[in-house]
Parts: structure tokens; sequence; C-alpha cells
């Protein structure tokens, strides 16, 4: 594997663009992270997935964390809140995706979040131009 | 009460995430403007916060004893995911709230369609699984 560096190079900078999106937008990164490794490197599905869970054990968001916490812009209460139904949640959802097709599930969750970001646009945009926010 | 939904909508947030194996923030976000009234960044603050410990560790493991991570390429990945994150919190922090609001719903659609792409049946998921 000659190419090896300069792939592991690449993977390097693209994460770089798609960390930028991670804090522009306080997500986590794996939604765009495991279709890219897919598309531009070939990774098997299944590797992509497993590396990018990987990549996200490491506290990757702590930069982009500590610059929202320095505007003031955290909600600590909330935070702390969701964390463990998330967690469980996540158990929980992660044994019943073996009952349905996850295929089918990805889909109507594309579709929810088309949606999601139709109304997003809208309500920012649209629906309230000079209403103070 | 309110404490009792956000433990609730963190549940029910969580169960999706596990069903589709997905990040929780780009739900989470939505919910947290919507559901509990807060303000763009804030709810994006708040995010990132919920997403420091590792979450998805049980969820690595699996993969990991299957033979399905790339070590090295998770650490660039996450060497990536550092820096970048700290470049675009800086350009969100000084973005008006009502901007970022609408720039997260044109990524929304874009995360949909990456994800309606993946979702289509690829061979190499098939080889895997036979």
């Amino acid at each position: 594997m000659a190419n090896r560096r300069l792939i592991l190079f690449l993977v390097f900078v693209v994460a770089g663009v798609v960390g930028v999106a991670s804090g522009l937008f306080g997500i986590g990164g794996g939604v765009l992270l495991v279709p890219l490794l897919v598309l531009l490197f070939g990774f098997p599905q299944h590797t992509a997935q497993g590396t990018s869970l990987a990549a996200l054990v490491a506290p990757v968001s702590l930069l982009a964390f500590v610059n929202y916490a320095n505007a003031h812009e955290v909600s600590w209460t909330v935070g702390l809140l969701i964390m463990p139904g998330v967690f469980v949640g996540g158990l929980l959802g992660g044994k019943l995706a073996h009952k349905i097709s996850p295929r089918r599930m990805r889909q109507a969750f594309a579709v929810f979040l088309f949606v999601l970001g139709v109304w997003q646009i809208a309500s920012a945009w649209m629906l309230h131009p000079n209403a103070p926010h | 009460m309110y404490y009792a939904g956000v433990v609730v909508m963190g549940l029910v947030v969580g169960v999706l995430v596990g069903l589709a194996g997905i990040g929780g923030g780009v739900v989470l976000v939505p919910a947290m403007v919507y559901l509990l009234g807060m303000d763009q960044h804030m709810a994006q603050g708040t995010s990132l916060f919920l997403q420091l410990p590792p979450l998805g560790l049980g969820a690595m493991l699996t993969y990991w004893r299957n033979g399905n991570v790339d070590i090295w390429a998770g650490v660039m990945c996450a060497a990536g995911f550092f820096f970048g994150g700290y470049f675009g919190s800086k350009i969100a922090i000084q973005m008006d709230s009502r901007d970022l609001k609408g720039a997260f719903g044109s990524f929304l659609i874009l995360a949909a369609i990456l994800l309606w792409w993946r979702s289509r049946p690829q061979p190499l998921e098939k080889k895997s699984n036979g």
C-alpha cells in the first residue's frame, strides 16, 4: 500500500472540512463523515461507520465547545439532563434496530431530516422576517 | 416538569439515534430550538457539550470486534475534526442567530440527501452479510 500515507492525509483534510461544519452547526459530524468515507475513499459501509465512531470516542469537539462556552452559549443543566437519556435511548434503539429493516429506517429518518430542514429555513428566513430573535 | 420533559426528550432522541445509527446533534439541535424554545447558538453549544463524553463507545466496540475499524483513518478523522471544529465555531459565534438557523436548515437538507443515498442497497454490505 504505497498510497496509504496519501490516503490518510486526504482523510485528515476531508475530516478537517467536516470538522468546520461540525463546529458551525454544533453536531457530531458522523452524518457527513460516514458517507464521505464511502464515496471518496471506497471504505466498506461497516468500516466507515466503525471508523467514524472510533474518531468520535475522542472529545474531538472540545475546541469548538470551548469557543461556545466562552461566548456563554452553553446550557449546562439541559446538557446534563439530556446525556443519560440519549445514552439509554441509544441502547434501546440499537436493539430495536435489529427488528426493523435499517434501510427503511434510514429512509424514514432522511425524510424526517429533510422536512425539519425545510421547516428551519422557513422559520428563519420566511415566516417572521421582522421578528426579533 | 420542564426538567422531566428534557430527560424524556433525550430518551426519545436516543432511541432515534440507535435506530438510524447516526449522531444525536443533528436531531438534538432542532429539538432544543423548537421544543425547549432555545436560541440557535445556545442549542448548538449545548449539543457540543453533551457530545464530549464518548457516548458511542459501546457501539464502536461491536464494530471493533468485527474488524470494522480502520484505526489510523480514525485518528486522522479525529485530528481533522479537532482543528476544523475550532474554525467552524469561530464562524458560527459571530453569525446572526437567524442566519445560523437558516444555514442549519440547509445543512439538514444536505444530510438528508446523503443519508438517503447511503440507504440504497450496497454490494459491499451484501457481501459482508453473506
